[in-house]
Parts: structure tokens; C-alpha cells; sequence
């Protein structure tokens, strides 16, 4: 199995990407050969040395698991989800609440709340974020590292929610950042947050081993071009 | 859908700091670049300083930097802040020299929308505002709004009206307990403080529907009577608070760390409280016993049996002790309210829109962090015609620039925890 | 209320009382005098500024400057009126009394533009310093869906003109921080401008 960081080159097939480099003159699609049944784990093992033992778990001369790089260090991603310690207003202290005892999202690896953007992974916009606040807050998000994630909770920051009429209030915190996972509720509860944060863990397993086409969705700060004048 | 005139984008805040340095450090009247312009750290020492001609004798006062001084940026994204405050702080090394709060991140106009609401709605609008004391925040509007419709909610309601607040003045001490801890770099209080807030906040979900802004109060009284599940919850909880305040207590009130840290720290004394405004536990921690519920007596603050607590040395060990001492006596205050709870209706008659008559109310409330008041003005039509709302943490942070210089840095967080300033609040 | 009437016979105008606010009115010329003598003189006692709001009561009318006072000597609290000219909305600071007014009056001047002449730091405080309008001016109106109003003073992130750094003094540095720009400003009644769709932000670049 050829290892490759590159999911366009994954997607496109051998063929074609044997065509790509001009390392094969042939272009015409690669044969599509149905099997009469799924091969069984024993037969996808048996030239690692291993075989499936009766109590369940791999025995075998080789204990590795072959896989790409991509898809494991997702994996680990996916399982230590590290939010930013940034608040802005009421959901912040719901948020607070999800990180203490009686909710404690360490179960599922979100509990460090770091200080720094360097070293967090998701953005939790939890609260009314304001036209003075926006640029700050977009300066945290370009901050952080690749790849990262925008959880927008609360109506606020939704849709600008009971302030939307506001002089001095931002109607959607999608205005002026991606957002991954909407979480509605005035503030939402504890668990709505949490599910939420399962949604997100749900996304990111979704896009295993292809954040770099995730990352390329283009410019991040087109929001307020030409929005609304 | 019309594309953006390069030269009216907005400029990137990045270039703003790194490009435009000599033409900002010119108009904050600072020297030219030193002779690491150029250099990664140019314009590092920058920080903080308002990117603009200086306009006003105290910025200038502020902004202008002697030998040895340079300014250090805190917020508005910053762990230790309660939220979204910013101070720019000038030190000498590790002494604070001077200091300016920096508000606004987080004002959503909310007394504009008041005025552009009607009087039942008004009582939505203003949760979000001390978002730790919502049931105060409502209580205030309520009576004003009471005041200029000349009517008066049953007295059942105005029971549990001061039920609730309390409850809510109960898990806000606590908060402000964990959050001085956590300031100082101590993490297990606020886990003590969370499990008490989230009993309280259930507890208010099961009378309210609604854990944090509760949007309970009704001119003319509340929204629900007293149920079932919010009796069997109170009566657990009350079982178990002691326990959870106690813990802190244990962990926290002879703790010599905390003792070190804390006693001598930024004292304020009564005069000083009285000068700048400060109200609340702050103001009583300095000695002076003023509480708006002995002072003006609302609602039935006056049929119950209480005394205004005051400590007397105004420093941040004091107003932490002050807290303490308030949950007890808040948690005493309900006892008296639970025993003399009368029976009857807990909503007055009150057409769908209220039109008052022309005039003008003022109500005030002692909330968990002072003295917070609604001047209203009616002009005969279905929304206020003025909405004004007097926050207590807006007006306590003044006195941060008086207590700070002095003090190292790292105490400056301890000093503004213990004032206890919740951001939805000072920027409304 | 009697001992107001006896001791600023002048003065004290409109007075007015229900049942825990005494209200009264005071020149703005006299107001300083008179909230010192009103905190300083045992006979008031009134020693702490609860309150200090503005109002504004339209185009063609005037500002109003109120303080609420609190004494432990009497059961209600004082309610101090101090009118203000809409055309040249400048009245004495009180931050020589209490230092706390200082808030307060930042908090007017971004607001609704009143000048407190004395206050040494007198800049914006919720709004950004190069922002233009006053919001709770009563011709500010509310666009009832401002993504698509066309109405002065919405969200300066979508309006780059107003990130303009080199703009934002004009309104101290200028005479009067009048609000619209006495050249603009016309007597109209509110009623005139349809909400949403016309602005009455005469200042707003064409």
C-alpha cells in the first residue's frame, strides 16, 4: 500500500496517478473486478502472520495494524479535542460548567482548557460576540493551528439571537469565521454543548486522513466582503 | 452583492502592528523606533497603546511612559479575566505603575433595545446583563415597571421573588469564591463551586424552565408558583450546601498561601468606596454598612430578620470573608421565607400590553455584587420611553487604577477577582 | 422636600415626590453648588451618587442630566433633574464630588454626546473611539433588520469606511461633539424619518 499524504492522489487511483506522472502511457479506466464475497479478516491478516483468535483481539507473529498515518493521527485528534479557555459571555459560564464536575467533558478527552490559541484545537464561541470583540476574536482563530475547529454555541452567536436588532452586535458569528457545529439554546445546557462536541468528534472521524482537503476550502476571512452594504 | 473596494478593506489587525508602528508610536507621542526596528520584536513595547492621537488628559497621563516603564496588554482574551475585560497595564518591572480598564467588548446595546420593547419584554432583555444574578437583574425592572403601573404583585410573589434571589445570590458568592481561588492558581475551589451552582441553577430550572437566564419575573408578579420538584430539590440542596461551602471554607479561609496573598491587599477604605461609587459586599467589606435591603426596603425585605454584615479591614481577605458570611446569611434569609411563605395567587391582573401612565420610577435591588438600579421613564406608550440600568461591577471597576499601583503583577488578578465584576454587566 | 424648598428657594424648581423619590430640578449652572451643599450638610446627608443617567427627549428638545442621591437621614431617595441644550450639550462634571461619576459621564458622553466640562477623561467607553454616532439619541433608530437597512451607525464591520483611523478625533477635537453637526441639524420631529428605510445619521459619508 503506497503511503501518501495526499487524499487527491488517494482518491484518484492508481491508474490515474500513474498517468499523472507519466509514468504510464495508459489512460483508459482501471478494470473494475467484483469479488463473489467480502474477503474475511483471516485472509486480509494471513500475510501479516496473524489470525483472529477465538476470544476475540488479534494474535499473530506481527502485532501492527496497517494503516496510514493520516488515519491514526485523526483518530487521536478525534479523541483529544482541546478547546480554547475563552469565554465572551453568558455561555461562557455553561461552558465552564461542561468542564467541572457534574458534567466533565475529560470523559471525553476535551477537558484541558488551554490559554493559549498555539495550543488549542477549537474554538468554542460562547457567548454574544460584539463588533468591538470581532477582531480579537478573529485574530485568536488565525492563531491557532491547522487544522482546527468552530463551535459557535448559543443563538448569539448563531444568529446575533435576542440581539440581533442591536447597533453593536455581529448576527452570526459566521459572519466573520467558519463554523463547524451550530449549538442552539439560550444558553444551551451542559449536555447540549456536549452533544454538540460529539457532533464535532463525529465530523472529524468523517474526514479522517483528508484534513488537507478540509483545509483547503478556501479563504478563511471572506465573510464581511461584500456581505452586507 | 457588491465586491469591496480594496482600499476600504479592512485592514488586517496583523499589519496594523506590524506595518504601521512609526506612524502609531508618532501619534501616541512615543519616541521614533529604537534601533531594533526592523528586527522580529519591533514595536513589541507597543502593546497596549491605543493606535490613535491620545485625546484626554488622564490617557495621556496613561499612555506616556518614563524610563524604565513599558505597558502590558491583558485581554480581552485572557485566562484570568472574568470574561472579556481588557486592562492595559504600565509596570516597572514587576510593580504595577498604573492601570486602564478597557470596556466594550461585549456591549450589545442593551438598553436601546429596551427602549424599543415593550414592558413585558423588557424583562427578557436585561437577563443576559449580570448574566451570574439574572434573577436580580429581572427583580429591578420589576418593581419600577410595578411603580409606574400602580399596581402591586400578590404578596405570595413577592415570597418568592425573594426565594429566588437569594438562591441566585447564594451560587453567585460561591462563584465569586472559586473564581478568586482560581485567579491565585488554586483549581479545586471552583469545582466545589460549580457542583454548588449547578444544584442552584436546577433547582431555578425546576420553578423557572430555564438554567441561567431564567426569565422568571412578571410585572406583576412571577412567571410559576413553587412545584413539587423544586420543593424536593430545595430540600436536598439545603441538605448539602453546607457541605460544599464548607469544603471551600476548609480548603481556602486558614489556607496560608491564601492568607499570604490576600491580607494587606489592595485596601479600599470606606471613604474611598463611598467616592468612587463601590457598593455591595465591596463596600461593606470597607466597614460602611449600606445594603439596599435595610436602606430602601423592597419587597419583603423588611418583614424578615437580618443584619448587615460588615467586616472592617477592606482588603481582598475581607471581601472574601464578606461572601462567606453573606451565603450564610442568605441561606438563613431563606429559611425565614420558607416558614412564612403565605398562600394565594402569585400573578396580579395585568393586561397583555401595559401602557402606564406618563412618569417616571426608579427601582433598586441589592444584588450579589451592589447596588443595581432601573430608572425608567414612561410617556404614556407601550415601550419605555427611557430604559437607564445602574450596574454595580461597571461602577466598582473605577477604583481598579487607585487600588492597583503598587502591587506586582501577578496580585492584580487576585485584587480584581475580589471585586467580582461580571463583563455582561459593565458593558450592558 | 421642605428643607430643598427653604434652603435653595432659587434654585430648586419642579419639585415632585411619590412614594420613596423626591424629585427636583436644578439650572445647570447651580448644580455643583448645590450637590455639594446637598452632600456635604448633615441636614441632607446625601453622600452617595447612586445614579447618573441621561434622557434625551427628542429632536427640538432637550437633554436631561439625572442623578439619584442617597442619604441615610431620609427615607427616599433624591432625584436630581438637570436640563441640558440640545444644540450645545455641555453641563459641569461632578467627578469633583464623587470620583465614581467618572463612569458614569464617559458612559453619557459615548452614548448620548453630552460634554462634561471638568471631566479629565472624557473618551468613549463601550464603543470604539473612532466610532461616530451616539446610539441612544432618539433619532438613532433601530433598523428593524439591519442586514439589509440602510441605517447610519450598524455594525462598523460591515461599514470599512468607519475603520478610517484618521477620522475618529474629529468629533472631540472639533467644538462641540454636537450630534448630527449643528450645519445638518434641522428640527424635525421624529415621525419624519420612516424606520429602516431613510437614516437620520446626517453625518454618514454619501
Amino acid at each position: 500500500m503506497a503511503l501518501t499524504n495526499d487524499p487527491r492522489e488517494a482518491a484518484r487511483g492508481r491508474a490515474d496517478n500513474e498517468a499523472a506522472q507519466g509514468t504510464a502511457l495508459v489512460t483508459s479506466p482501471a478494470r473494475i473486478e467484483i469479488p463473489d464475497s467480502a474477503p474475511s479478516d483471516d485472509d486480509l491478516l494471513a500475510p501479516f502472520g496473524m489470525e483472529e483468535h477465538p476470544t476475540g483481539g488479534f494474535h499473530g507473529l506481527l502485532e501492527v495494524i496497517p494503516t496510514k498515518a493520516d488515519l491514526v493521527i485523526d483518530l487521536i485528534r478525534a479523541n483529544s479535542l482541546w478547546p480554547l479557555l475563552s469565554g465572551l459571555s453568558c455561555c461562557a459560564i455553561e461552558m465552564m460548567s461542561t468542564a467541572t464536575s457534574k458534567n466533565d467533558i475529560d470523559r471525553f478527552g476535551m477537558f484541558p482548557f488551554r490559554a493559549s490559541p498555539r495550543q488549542a484545537d477549537v474554538l468554542i464561541v460562547a457567548g454574544t460576540l460584539t463588533t468591538k470583540m470581532a477582531g480579537p476574536l478573529v485574530r485568536l482563530w488565525e492563531q491557532m493551528p491547522e487544522p482546527k475547529w468552530c463551535v459557535a454555541m448559543g443563538t448569539c452567536t448563531t444568529s446575533g439571537g435576542r440581539f440581533k436588532r442591536s447597533y453593536s452586535v455581529v448576527q452570526g458569528v459566521d459572519r466573520v469565521m467558519p463554523v463547524d457545529v451550530y449549538v442552539p439554546g439560550c444558553p444551551p445546557r451542559p449536555e447540549g454543548l456536549i452533544y454538540g462536541l460529539l457532533k464535532l468528534r463525529e465530523l472529524v472521524m468523517a474526514r479522517r486522513g483528508q484534513w488537507r482537503t478540509y483545509v483547503d476550502r478556501g479563504p478563511q476571512r471572506v465573510a464581511w466582503e461584500g456581505d452586507v452594504r | 452583492m457588491t465586491a469591496v473596494d480594496p482600499e476600504t478593506r479592512i485592514p488586517d489587525p496583523i499589519d496594523l502592528d506590524r506595518g504601521e508602528e512609526a506612524r502609531l508610536r508618532a501619534a501616541a507621542g512615543l519616541a521614533p523606533p529604537s534601533a531594533a526596528a526592523g528586527s522580529e520584536y519591533a514595536g513589541f513595547e507597543l502593546v497596549g497603546v491605543p493606535d490613535r492621537p491620545l485625546q484626554t488628559e488622564r490617557e495621556r497621563e496613561m499612555y506616556t511612559l518614563e524610563e524604565g516603564e513599558m505597558l502590558l496588554n491583558m485581554g480581552p482574551q485572557h485566562p484570568s479575566t472574568h470574561g472579556v475585560l481588557r486592562l492595559v497595564v504600565k509596570i516597572r518591572g514587576e510593580m504595577v505603575t498604573d492601570l486602564d480598564p478597557v470596556f466594550g467588548y461585549l456591549h450589545r446595546g442593551i438598553e436601546k433595545l429596551c427602549e424599543n420593547a415593550t414592558y413585558t419584554t423588557v424583562l427578557t432583555y436585561v437577563d443576559p446583563m449580570d448574566y451570574l444574578a439574572s434573577m436580580h437583574n429581572e427583580h429591578a425592572p420589576a418593581i419600577a415597571f410595578e411603580k409606574l403601573f400602580g399596581i402591586q404583585a400578590p404578596r405570595r410573589a413577592e415570597y418568592i421573588r425573594a426565594l429566588v434571589v437569594e438562591l441566585n445570590r447564594v451560587f453567585s458568592h460561591g462563584l465569586m469564591i472559586g473564581f478568586l481561588a482560581l485567579d491565585m492558581g488554586g483549581l479545586t475551589p471552583i469545582l466545589y463551586s460549580f457542583i454548588n451552582r449547578d444544584d442552584v441553577v436546577e433547582l431555578l430550572a425546576a420553578i423557572s424552565g430555564q438554567r441561567m437566564l431564567f426569565n422568571f419575573f412578571r410585572v406583576g408578579g412571577v412567571n410559576w408558583d413553587v412545584n413539587d420538584e423544586f420543593l424536593s430539590r430545595l430540600g436536598t440542596w439545603h441538605g448539602t450546601v453546607m457541605k460544599s461551602i464548607g469544603d471551600n471554607e476548609k480548603l481556602i479561609t486558614e489556607n496560608e498561601i491564601f492568607k499570604g496573598r490576600t491580607r494587606g491587599m489592595g485596601i479600599l477604605s470606606g471613604k474611598q468606596a463611598i467616592a468612587y461609587g463601590v457598593t455591595g459586599p465591596n463596600l461593606r467589606a470597607s466597614g460602611v454598612p449600606f445594603d439596599v435591603r435595610k436602606a430602601h426596603p423592597y419587597s419583603i425585605y423588611d418583614e424578615l430578620e437580618f443584619d448587615v454584615i460588615t467586616q472592617q479591614s477592606g482588603d481582598v481577605y475581607a471581601r472574601y470573608l464578606q461572601r462567606i458570611d453573606e451565603i450564610k446569611q442568605s441561606l438563613h434569609l431563606i429559611d425565614q421565607i420558607m416558614d412564612k411563605m403565605p398562600h394565594g395567587p402569585v400573578q396580579a391582573q395585568v393586561p397583555g400590553i401595559i401602557r402606564p401612565k406618563p412618569g417616571r420610577a426608579y427601582g433598586a435591588v441589592e444584588s450579589p455584587r451592589g447596588l443595581y438600579s432601573v430608572y425608567a421613564i414612561s410617556d404614556g406608550g407601550p415601550t419605555p420611553y427611557r430604559f437607564r440600568m445602574r450596574d454595580p461591577s461597571f461602577i466598582s471597576l473605577q477604583v481598579m487604577p487607585m487600588l492597583m499601583p503598587g502591587h506586582l503583577i501577578a496580585d492584580t488578578m487576585a485584587i480584581m477577582a475580589s471585586l467580582d465584576p461580571v463583563m455582561g454587566g459593565v458593558d450592558k | 422636600m421642605r428643607l430643598l424648598v427653604e434652603r435653595f428657594p432659587e434654585t430648586a424648581r419642579d419639585l415632585w415626590t411619590d412614594e420613596d423619590t423626591v424629585e427636583v430640578q436644578l439650572p445647570r449652572d447651580a448644580v455643583v453648588e448645590t450637590l455639594r451643599t446637598l452632600r456635604d450638610d448633615p441636614e441632607f446627608g446625601f453622600f452617595m451618587l447612586a445614579d447618573a443617567a441621561a434622557v434625551d427627549y427628542g429632536i427640538g428638545h432637550h437633554f436631561e442630566v439625572v442623578y439619584h442621591l442617597f442619604s441615610d437621614r431620609h427615607p427616599a431617595w433624591l432625584r436630581v433633574r438637570v436640563p441640558v441644550e440640545r444644540a450645545n450639550p455641555r453641563t459641569p462634571s461632578v467627578t469633583s464630588l464623587w470620583t465614581g461619576a467618572m463612569f458614569h459621564e464617559r458612559e453619557m458622553y459615548d452614548m448620548m454626546g453630552i460634554v462634561f466640562e471638568g471631566n479629565r477623561d472624557l473618551r468613549r467607553i463601550y464603543m470604539s473611539p473612532d466610532y461616530r454616532s451616539f446610539p441612544q439619541r432618539k433619532d438613532f433608530l433601530l433598523p428593524d433588520d439591519a442586514a439589509d437597512s440602510s441605517a447610519a451607525g450598524v455594525n462598523p464591520l460591515e461599514r470599512p469606511e468607519t475603520w478610517d483611523l484618521t477620522t475618529f478625533s474629529r468629533e472631540l477635537t472639533s467644538s462641540a461633539a454636537t450630534y448630527p453637526p449643528p450645519d445638518t441639524q434641522v428640527d424635525v420631529p421624529a415621525e419624519a424619518y420612516p424606520h429602516g428605510q431613510e437614516s437620520a445619521d446626517k453625518s454618514r459619508p454619501a
